[in-house]
């Protein structure tokens, strides 16, 4: 029998970012182990160069995570446009400052950008740390969760939480049976994803996915096999 | 009193019969909430509004003469005095601190009286310091080593150092430390924003008129084909939004180097500028202008929260309804999580809202600023 968290995600507009495709910020359905990772950093406070410890939290964090509602997902693609300049430059601690690649005519217009949020999300999210004995532990990140070191966001800055994320705690022996008992007592079920780690039994299908977050290099990379499927649907007659 | 770590900012804004923030199709900006079609304004949109506005509570309007008096023992304190304190020779620290100050202070920098105004954030200050202290340990305990070392430094770094300059003079400096930088080659030069906006969105559900237009050439002649020059259709929407401002205390500060008077300042035209600065496109056709009907703001230490629910059931396109909806959802949040914030409020219908003080704008802002510079609410 493990203790979980139990959060939830809830705002109005939110964001479970995926692969950046040229200018086109897409996201996925569930959220990834690096954005549980900063999550929970950010309401630590930690800076983005504390590599090591963000590092460290990833490997722990084990979480599943399940739609509240059955509505059905609904996206928006946000179009942005940012004016640059080709003599912008940024001050670096390499010692030698970024500047911006190509000529003048490059940046004639404005650059665009588009970026894909959930409308009216509430997500479910059951998560512990193996193991739990290191610092921060759980019960930390609960406190911090309620008095965070900084404004919590739910993938995006905009992204802000229209309810407290922390929402208790549940005892259970693993992903799916936790997320089993904070279901809604919905007759279809709800789309859930949890580690196969947890157990493979009920998932619709197991898949690998990338979402692990090299701290260090910033980049993603390796992959972890998920489950997903429904959860609390009711089990066929017959 | 609670501590003041995050200032929450929310506002009730009509706008009638005007186009705020477009998509690229030409169309009002939309997103869906509790299973109804909402207008919105973007983030973005807001965000670029009151970082640029003009007039009374601008931000560039902030006094860069008294930040100099400010913040002139920046460098001092936190580039210089750590080398001391870790023993380094007094001689090599001595012919260090010229350039440190210079650089930060230009060419007067060496007198205290005449400083120009940077504001440094966390990371520039870290980056200095890291530099001095390496330059200082290379140098060991031999002065001219660190005269040369300091020249040759300051000739490698010179393009590097003076982008620092740029991106901290202010005001350019100010608008960073609120909103942020990022570098992508380089995180740890990255500046957090310090304010979080949410994307606005109506209340209740869209009104959205189509308007036919068309455009007559007045000089045409009797003769002449009678038709338009051009015919067109835009999009007109009117609304009451609800917007949502996060401002983080302890960000801000980070990015202002610590300068508390300076937060407070911001702080205080913030609020004004949220209440007052339309986010609106089409300024000739539309005049988009309008004053904020009712804010709110709350101080304290708790997870920051939107009140978004109260309009998840989009309610009448009214301030009545609108405003029971919020003081009802505040209430319920109280009763559930009980009440750990501060809060204030300013509205033209000057209704009782859960736990707040009536003020006016000017108080409300004077005391969001009070609180972002004593941190207690």
């Amino acid at each position: 029998m493990s203790r979980w968290l139990h959060m939830r995600l809830q705002a109005p507009l939110g964001s479970f970012g995926g692969e950046t495709v040229d200018a086109r910020g897409i996201i996925r359905d569930f959220p990834a182990q690096s954005m549980m990772t900063g999550l929970l950093a950010n309401a630590l406070g930690w800076p983005r160069t504390m590599t090591g410890e963000h590092q460290a939290l990833q490997d722990r964090i084990v979480f599943g995570a399940l739609w509240e509602d059955e509505v059905p997902l609904e996206r928006l693609t946000d179009y942005q446009t940012a004016s640059l300049n080709k003599d912008d430059q940024a001050w670096t601690t390499r010692g030698v400052p970024a500047r911006r690649a190509g000529g003048p005519n490059t940046y004639e217009g404005s650059h665009q950008r588009w970026r894909d949020y959930h409308c009216d999300l509430r997500l479910a999210v059951v998560l512990r740390f193996n193991p739990d004995e290191q610092s921060p532990t759980l019960d930390q990140a609960a406190n911090a969760l309620v008095r965070p070191a900084r404004p919590l966001f739910i993938g995006r800055k905009p992204c802000l939480p229209s309810a407290p994320l922390f929402a208790g705690w549940i005892d259970a022996p693993n992903a799916p049976a936790a997320l089993t008992a904070i279901a809604p007592a919905a007759s279809t079920g709800s789309r859930a994803c949890w580690p196969a780690s947890e157990g493979t039994e009920g998932a619709a299908r197991i898949t690998s996915i990338t979402d692990e977050r090299n701290f260090l290099t910033g980049l993603h990379g390796g992959a972890r096999r998920i489950c997903e499927g429904l959860i609390g649907a009711p089990e066929p007659a017959g | 009193m609670p501590d003041a770590r995050f200032l929450q900012i929310h506002t009730l804004h009509g706008y009638p019969a005007a186009l705020l923030n477009r998509d690229e199709s030409g169309l009002a900006k939309r997103m869906t909430y509790g299973g109804s079609i909402r207008t919105r304004i973007s983030s973005q949109c807001l965000k670029r509004h009151w970082r640029t506005a003009e007039g009374p509570h601008a931000l560039q309007g902030i006094d860069g003469a008294t930040a100099a008096v400010r913040s002139r023992d920046i460098v001092t304190r936190r580039i210089i005095e750590p080398l001391a304190a870790a023993g380094r020779d007094q001689a090599v620290i001595d012919a260090l601190e010229p350039s440190f100050q210079k650089l930060v202070y230009g060419d007067k920098g060496t007198t205290k009286g005449s400083r120009q105004p940077l504001l440094l954030g966390e990371p520039e200050i870290e980056y200095l310091a890291g530099e001095a202290t390496r330059l200082a340990s290379e140098s060991g305990n031999d002065a001219k080593v660190a005269e040369k070392s300091i020249a040759a430094w300051l000739k490698s770094e010179r393009a590097n150092l003076r982008a620092i300059e740029k991106a901290t003079t202010l005001p350019a400096g100010l608008a960073a430390a609120l909103f942020g930088r990022m570098v992508t080659s380089d995180p740890m030069a990255n500046l957090d924003a310090a304010v979080h906006v949410a994307h606005a969105f109506t209340v209740h559900a869209e009104e959205s008129e189509s308007d036919y237009f068309s455009v007559v050439d007045d000089l045409k002649r009797g003769d002449e084909d009678a038709g338009a020059a051009h015919i067109n259709e835009t999009e007109l929407t009117a609304g009451l939004f609800y917007g949502y401002v996060v401002l983080d205390r302890t960000t801000l500060l980070r990015n202002l180097g610590g300068d508390t008077e300076m937060a407070g300042e911001i702080g205080e035209r913030l609020v004004h500028l949220i209440a007052t600065v339309s986010p609106g496109a089409k300024l000739g056709s539309t005049a988009p202008y309008s004053y904020t009907s009712w804010v709110l703001a709350e101080a304290g230490d708790r997870q920051p929260r939107s009140l978004a629910e109260a309009f998840r059931e989009p309610c009448a396109p009214a301030m009545l309804e609108a405003e029971e909806a919020a003081h009802q959802h505040l209430s319920n949040l109280d009763r559930m999580y009980g009440n750990g914030e501060a809060r204030r409020i300013a509205s033209l219908s000057n209704r009782e809202a859960p736990g707040a003080a009536a003020a006016t704008l000017s108080d409300l802002a004077g005391w969001a600023g009070t609180a972002l510079r004593t941190g207690l609410a």
